[in-house]
């Protein structure tokens, strides 16, 4: 009889546990802050610096040439490569976030990564409604294409999005951003391309 | 990497070596995409048990044993599409444009992109489908692992067709 309710105890007891386990969000190591922290990183900077073309070095492949920073292609010395470029800088870069990411407070990255994310969607966003807004209004809206304009607007609404996010909400959406990113990412490059279709 | 070209240079020609590097990373493609492929086909039709035809036997397979030849595959096949590249964009880029064919430079450019997206992602991938599995992120692992296959998809395609224009039998 003993051993019978012993057993049932240690059954009930393990029966907790894993409930407990599937409730409790799994832990992430430093090194999967650092991986998907590069992930996220990496791609927003891509991007950014894709659409803004910030290479760290041009490549001239027809005379073997590497400039730093961006140069446009020069008489004679054949057609500049920046995707090298692109790909140093933002590799840097996220190595350096990345290993930031990994000392912080874990309430603190998910937060900060929101108002990363969302900085970068929102600014380039706001720019280009801004273009549209401006070219159709009757009156003269120019200063609506203002880039620091639309940048404190983004950088408000990020901070606000950031702040406001429950804690449970900020901290599910960490790992979606892994596919939220390149969808976005992608989005924006894909359609910066547009003229090669149009033609 | 010059060093490495003026080298074997002594020995084949300049349109041989390009050519030869092309054909490694053609060959290297083809194993990527069967590997994307066959852990697409187990994460997203899972079988419990692998008796039956072949496709059953194929979605009874582990996912997560594709993962270590995906990544040691995935980099290298970046790497050696990253050093053709350099003779695609005078070699081949330029003739396509003189001929117009705007659609595959576009679609070739969007390669880039997607493969960079896909290589920030493999450490990210790595970490998820490390054993034990979590069941929390069962989600984020097979969208990591279709995402991986739609950019080798893509690539593959692409890089076949730029091929076609101006590459190895065309």
């Amino acid at each position: 009889m003993t051993q019978a309710l012993d057993i049932h105890q240690d059954v009930s007891r393990l029966n907790r546990a894993q409930a407990t386990d599937a409730s409790a969000p799994a832990a992430i190591s430093r090194s999967g802050v650092f991986a998907i922290t590069f992930g996220i990183t990496f791609m927003v900077l891509y991007t950014v610096f894709e659409q803004l073309n910030w290479p760290l070095f041009t490549y001239h492949p027809a005379v073997g040439k590497l400039d730093f920073w961006m140069q446009r292609a020069r008489s004679g010395e054949g057609p500049p490569m920046y995707w090298f470029g692109w790909l140093a800088l933002s590799g840097i870069g996220a190595v350096a976030v990345s290993s930031v990411a990994t000392l912080l407070p874990r309430a603190w990255l998910y937060r900060l990564t929101v108002f990363c994310c969302v900085l970068a969607a929102l600014w380039p966003a706001l720019l280009a409604a801004a273009a549209f807004i401006a070219d159709r209004v009757s009156f003269d809206a120019e200063f609506l294409k203002s880039v620091w304009l639309t940048g404190a607007v983004a950088l408000a609404g990020a901070a606000a999005v950031s702040f406001y996010g429950s804690a449970q909400w900020v901290q599910r959406l960490w790992v979606k951003w892994l596919w939220l990113v390149p969808v976005g990412g992608l989005a924006v490059l894909g359609y910066s391309l547009k003229s090669y279709f149009l033609r | 990497m010059e060093a490495i070209s003026d080298f074997v240079f002594d020995y084949i020609s300049v349109r041989t070596f390009w050519r030869a590097l092309l054909f490694l990373h053609f060959v290297m493609a083809v194993a990527l995409l069967a590997l994307v492929t066959l852990q697409t086909v187990a994460v997203l039709m899972p079988a419990r048990q692998a008796a039956g035809n072949f496709i059953t036997r194929v979605r009874a397979t582990p996912a997560a044993s594709y993962v270590t030849p995906i990544v040691f595959l995935y980099v290298p096949t970046f790497l050696l599409g990253a050093w053709v590249y350099l003779k695609y964009r005078t070699y081949v880029r330029i003739p396509m444009e003189q001929f117009g064919h705007w659609w595959t430079v576009g679609t070739f450019e969007f390669k880039e992109h997607i493969v960079t997206m896909g290589i920030a992602l493999l450490p990210a991938y790595w970490y998820f489908w490390r054993q034990p599995l979590s069941e929390e992120h069962a989600a984020i692992r097979k969208w990591l692992a279709v995402f991986l296959a739609i950019s080798v998809w893509y690539a593959f395609l692409v890089g076949h067709v730029a091929n076609d224009f101006r590459g190895v039998g065309s």
